[in-house]
């Protein structure tokens, strides 16, 4: 039988091609599924930051009836760097969840951050304000980029890393808190409860930002490190926001809303559609919605408002414009 | 001031303090800070030699070479005995780990040698750590890179011909690790130059100086992304100082030094303080004033849990009584 090259190419392709759609089907990039029938979100109105956010925030938890008796609860808020704007979770916020938990019967909260730019943490505690909250003596900060390592081996192999060195504050911790800031991020299109792990990989080991995972994938890295240490609940500060050339240099933009969720696709979808963004098209969602949590709405439980995109999308470099969300 | 010293402390420059009336009673103050935060250091040393950044038993390289410099002058047996532990947890190329149990090296090598480069002994150790520091480089030094961000990838503006180093090997230069690894290669070859060790030092400044943000002072790594240039952080901007000490003064080492001088007046925190007044006091400008804030802030040291910032700050309060650790006598 002659073959000629044409034809020969044609198959190597195609059988190139079905290999890879069934090693995909047959081997699957990650090992874990925290996809559940439902995930429920709660969007919170909130205008501005004051006093008044602590029984928003307890009565959009009591929504979920989180059984938090005995456990012990790390939050993880952005805290990037000591710079003016709306670059930081909000201390206010942060504080109030804090003692939302403790009331709701959490035997521990620890805030833990290792922030990727800045090698001095003090001094974004300081700027972001966090410290008269800690003065509750049952609230602790850790500093994730100078805590005790353990090798873990990852349970997704987007990447290629196959395995990081984490905080023992983090694996230690039972019930997992993303505090997100909702901002546009220069890399990643968006920064939102997934992109907000990065803070967990520790910069003594990997540096101060921690390049290696821009090397290997901002998006892969997400889903590797999201799929190893899995988020219990998201607590998103969209109160005021970020547009722009986030996380660092954009705009503000009042967006006065909080998203509570119990599913931190489902949480960053919601956040992306308040920011008139399409989460189909960010990149780590789509992947993650396989297996993170939910991504589709239809699988999504609005506990309280419906998401109502905004009336101007926010704003995106360039190379996001992809992002924005067809008008209805 | 006196209640606060721990029962049973062994640092005989304590009593020394103590009984010594010449001070002042400001003076007298700082010297008991000073004390008074080396018996806190070195009550947390770990059984090893080496010192963790908290609370943890697992030695961190970092904290360990600046502890035992803060040290190496009023507790010989504890810096001794980290010096040990350094010397052993160096890997057979040259490097270190970034802490105990990691198989990797890293940028601490460069700190590791800048510990060793103040002992006449250990000159194996010292000569395969500098040998590992000139061959080690940022990932963009591959031609293909260094291709990649001069064409296709501009989003970050910088010259990829100027490399330095990487915090861990596989990714691009950062500030820090250049600025660590010029001052140790610098110090090592102070009698020692070869061709190939001062190319890699020029390489290691140019990239520094490439680096330097628009008013002054460096970021962690690149200074303008996406068109917006990036603001300064003081203890980047201190230590890449502290690496240029004894290059010519250029527009862009003044500009830096003008910048971290206001800067550092207002800040509050111990570790980018005691940074600036390391570096300031190398540059011969005053630090009476910083170093004054920065004893406040420093207490007796109980309340600094991460030890590398103790540490740090111990140096600072001592630059001008002891050998400048970071200092390039060239």
């Amino acid at each position: 039988m002659n073959i000629d090259r044409r034809r020969f190419v044609g198959s190597a392709a195609g059988i190139t091609a079905t290999t890879g759609v069934a090693a995909d089907w047959f081997w699957p990039k990650h090992s874990v599924s925290y996809q559940r029938p439902r995930s429920f979100v709660a969007i919170l109105n909130a205008t501005e930051y004051s006093e008044k956010v602590e029984a928003l925030l307890m009565d959009g938890l009591r929504l979920f009836r989180l059984n938090l008796n005995g456990r012990r609860v790390l939050l993880k808020p952005n805290l990037v760097e000591d710079l003016p704007g709306p670059v930081n979770t909000n201390a206010d916020l942060i504080g109030a969840a804090a003692r939302c938990f403790l009331r709701l019967g959490a035997a521990k909260v620890v805030v833990g951050e290792g922030p990727g730019h800045q090698r001095d943490t003090e001094l974004v505690v300081q700027a972001a304000n966090l410290k008269p909250h800690l003065a509750d003596r049952r609230i602790h900060f850790v500093d994730l980029n100078r805590d005790e390592l353990a090798r873990v081996k990852l349970k997704a192999r987007y990447s290629g890393l196959g395995e990081l060195w984490l905080p023992r504050t983090v694996l230690d911790s039972d019930f997992i808190v993303s505090m997100p800031k909702v901002k546009t991020h220069h890399w990643a299109g968006v920064t939102l409860s997934l992109k907000n792990m990065f803070g967990i990989v520790p910069g003594m080991k990997y540096g101060w930002p921690k390049n290696l995972l821009h090397w290997h994938g901002i998006h892969k890295c997400i889903l590797d490190i999201c799929a190893t240490v899995p988020i219990h609940f998201v607590i998103a500060d969209g109160i005021t926001a970020m547009e722009g050339n986030g996380p660092l240099q954009g705009t503000a933009r009042d967006l006065g809303k909080i998203v509570v969720a119990d599913d931190p696709v489902a949480a960053d979808a919601t956040c992306a559609r308040l920011m008139g963004l399409d989460p189909l098209r960010v990149q780590h969602l789509s992947d993650g919605g396989r297996f993170l949590g939910n991504l589709n709405a239809n699988r999504i439980m609005m506990l309280g408002e419906r998401v109502e995109p905004p009336a101007r999308p926010f704003s995106v470099l360039p190379d996001f414009e992809y992002l924005i969300a067809p008008t209805r | 001031m006196l209640g606060v010293v721990p029962v049973g402390t062994r640092d005989p420059r304590w009593f020394a303090v103590d009984l010594d009336v010449s001070y002042t009673k400001g003076s007298l103050c700082l010297m008991v800070h000073f004390s008074v935060s080396d018996t806190v250091l070195a009550s947390r040393q770990l059984v090893s030699g080496g010192w963790s950044f908290a609370s943890s038993q697992q030695a961190s390289i970092e904290a360990t070479c600046l502890a035992a410099f803060a040290l190496a002058d009023e507790m010989p047996a504890n810096a001794g005995a980290s010096t040990q532990f350094l010397l052993k947890s160096q890997f057979a190329d040259g490097c270190w780990p970034a802490f105990e149990g990691d198989s990797e090296g890293s940028w601490t090598t460069a700190l590791s040698l800048c510990y060793l480069n103040g002992m006449t002994d250990f000159a194996s150790a010292r000569e395969k750590a500098s040998h590992w520091l000139v061959e080690e480089r940022g990932r963009e030094a591959h031609w293909f890179w260094r291709w990649k961000f001069k064409t296709a990838d501009r989003n970050v503006s910088f010259d990829p011909d100027k490399y330095g180093w990487p915090w861990i090997s596989g990714s691009a230069s950062w500030v820090i690790p250049t600025a660590f690894s010029v001052i140790a290669l610098k110090q090592f070859t102070v009698c020692n130059r070869s061709e190939l060790s001062e190319k890699r030092i020029r390489l290691g400044v140019d990239m520094l100086l490439d680096r330097a943000c628009a008013g002054g002072g460096w970021n962690s790594g690149n200074s303008i992304v996406y068109g917006v240039p990036l603001p300064a952080h003081a203890e980047a901007t201190a230590i890449a100082l502290l690496a240029l000490q004894d290059e010519e003064r250029t527009s862009v080492i003044r500009a830096s030094l003008g910048w971290l001088k206001q800067k550092s007046a207002a800040i509050e925190s111990v570790e980018s303080l005691a940074w600036c007044i390391l570096c300031l006091f190398v540059y011969q400008e005053p630090v009476d004033h910083l170093k004054a804030g920065l004893a406040t802030l420093v207490g007796d040291g109980r309340d600094i849990r991460n030890n590398a910032t103790l540490a740090t700050a111990i140096l600072a309060l001592r630059c001008g009584e002891m050998i400048h650790p970071f200092v390039v006598l060239r």
